[in-house]
């Protein structure tokens, strides 16, 4: 992993900029794709941004970490009128799909792509439809695309983080974030004491990019410290 | 079904006049309903009416191409303006393409969108739309999801991404909704559709690999199997069921 750019979609913000950084800072080659700069919903600009994070070297690893800040707003769904929903559900969906189609072009044989979610669709969120709505999309989508690549050895697997950590990384919610996270109910504690959710999300990356991940593709690992334990 | 546990109640079943639609509108039927079959066709419709009229129901087919916000709402409205409530809506329409292979790295967003629009944003616009009716009578919202959304397809990698996106809505939603008495449920069904009726019809070797699979032996029919778990998610009998996906499939799917 560390000769091959592992090149984050979104790491430009939250989850994915705090990826990005701690990537680097352990040794790994890192290129950044940013969602606020780049319109990940055109194939054109997706390319050449892949193109150019992954600057001379050969991509090993894409982390795609984005999701349409509009899907961040909670709004009743009653409320929402078909502009928003567009703009929070469509959009994130699209440039999943967009980044997806894009990144297959350039990945060699046994690459690994690994998608950071927010746990939000696991349980569902009043007010928030269409972020989990887009969520589980494309976290299906993820397993859908692990079955196509499985023949070149690429895998692809989710991390699903809590809301909190996916729109700030490690950032503490406080009076200055606090309106960017939108309010989710605590369904339960965590079972493990609070930690660095960039921390576990980057040493599953690693594990994931990295020989013992070869055999695990279309697998949802739920890296938030025990809250949301999938069925 | 002996009971008409629908009897003076209204449906709403868009993508009603064949395959899972057409079977889920007969079930209503069967319970009593007034149904209104939505359909982009009303001409591909009248089998599929006379189908819900035999098993005791009242048909209304509804000219509606759910990716038409108009028609949507005309839909609803002509409804509610004809029996005075709407208690149920199954949102079933799948795109003409869903079971058609896609090639994922060369499709365009043109693709993706005939898929998205059918079962996305028409359960967004169909919700919306029928909300203030359906917590008027306290009724519930219904979307056929699939298999596919839940494990995830390789030649169908759209289809799969819209029907996982459809849970993930109506997880949301039932929590939203909740406080009104609305409940939001899918179900996942294996079903003979259009799509594998021909395969029955010309590739029996290929249809009889894909009935091997099911523990139960057969692949659902769409009105005796599909159709009641459906009426049931709808009904009084499912009034503290809400959020889930009711795999409806033989055992063929049991990993959810």
């Amino acid at each position: 992993m560390a000769e091959a750019t592992t090149v984050v979609v979104g790491g430009d913000r939250g989850i994915g900029r705090g990826a990005a950084d701690e990537l680097a800072r352990r040794g790994h080659r890192v290129g950044v794709v940013g969602g606020g700069t780049t319109d990940l919903t055109d194939g054109v600009a997706v390319a050449a941004a892949l193109r150019g994070a992954a600057g001379d070297g050969e991509v090993g690893t894409v982390v795609v970490a984005h999701v349409e800040p509009a899907a961040l707003t909670p709004v009743a769904l009653a409320e929402l009128g078909e502009e928003a929903w567009d703009a929070a559900a469509e959009r994130t969906l699209q440039a999943g799909f967009v980044v997806l189609r894009e990144a297959h072009e350039v990945l060699p044989d046994g690459a690994r792509v690994v998608l950071v979610l927010p746990t939000v669709a696991a349980t569902g969120v009043a007010g928030l439809v269409p972020l989990c709505t887009a969520v589980e999309g494309l976290r299906v989508m993820g397993k859908a695309v692990a079955r196509r690549w499985g023949g070149r050895r690429i895998t692809v697997n989710t991390i699903e983080v809590d809301l909190a950590s996916f729109v700030l990384g490690d950032a503490q919610v406080g009076d200055d974030t606090a309106s960017a996270v939108p309010p989710v109910p605590v369904l339960g504690e965590p079972a493990l004491p609070a930690g660095s959710a960039v921390a576990d999300v980057v040493a599953i990356v690693e594990v994931l990019a990295g020989e013992a991940g070869g055999a695990l593709t279309g697998a949802l690992l739920v890296a938030d410290r025990g809250q949301v334990m999938q069925p | 079904m002996s009971e008409q546990r629908f009897k003076g109640r209204v449906v709403l079943v868009t993508g009603a006049a064949a395959g899972v639609g057409r079977g889920v509108a007969r079930a209503f039927g069967a319970a009593g309903a007034r149904v209104g079959l939505a359909v982009r066709d009303p001409h591909a419709a009248s089998a599929a009416a006379e189908g819900v009229r035999l098993a005791g129901g009242q048909p209304v087919v509804l000219r509606c191409d759910v990716t038409d916000p108009e028609r949507c709402a005309s839909a609803i409205e002509s409804l509610v303006d004809r029996y005075g409530r709407l208690d149920a809506v199954v949102h079933n329409a799948v795109s003409n393409r869903s079971s058609e292979p896609t090639d994922f790295e060369r499709a365009g967003l043109d693709l993706w969108e005939e898929h998205a629009a059918v079962s996305v944003r028409a359960s967004y616009r169909l919700a919306a739309l029928a909300f203030p009716h359906l917590a008027a009578t306290r009724g519930a919202l219904l979307l056929m999801t699939s298999p596919a959304g839940i494990d995830g397809s390789g030649p169908l990698p759209f289809y799969s991404a819209v029907k996982g996106a459809q849970r993930g809505f109506v997880r949301a939603l039932a929590r939203e909704w909740g406080p009104a008495g609305v409940r939001v449920n899918s179900v996942a069904p294996l079903a003979v559709s259009p799509a594998l009726e021909n395969v029955r019809a010309n590739d029996p070797e290929r249809f009889a690999r894909i009935e091997a699979l099911v523990p139960l032996g057969w692949v659902g029919d769409p009105a005796d199997d599909i159709g009641p778990p459906s009426v049931f998610l709808c009904s009084e009998q499912a009034r503290y069921v809400t959020g889930q996906t009711l795999v409806v499939s033989g055992g063929r799917f049991t990993g959810l």
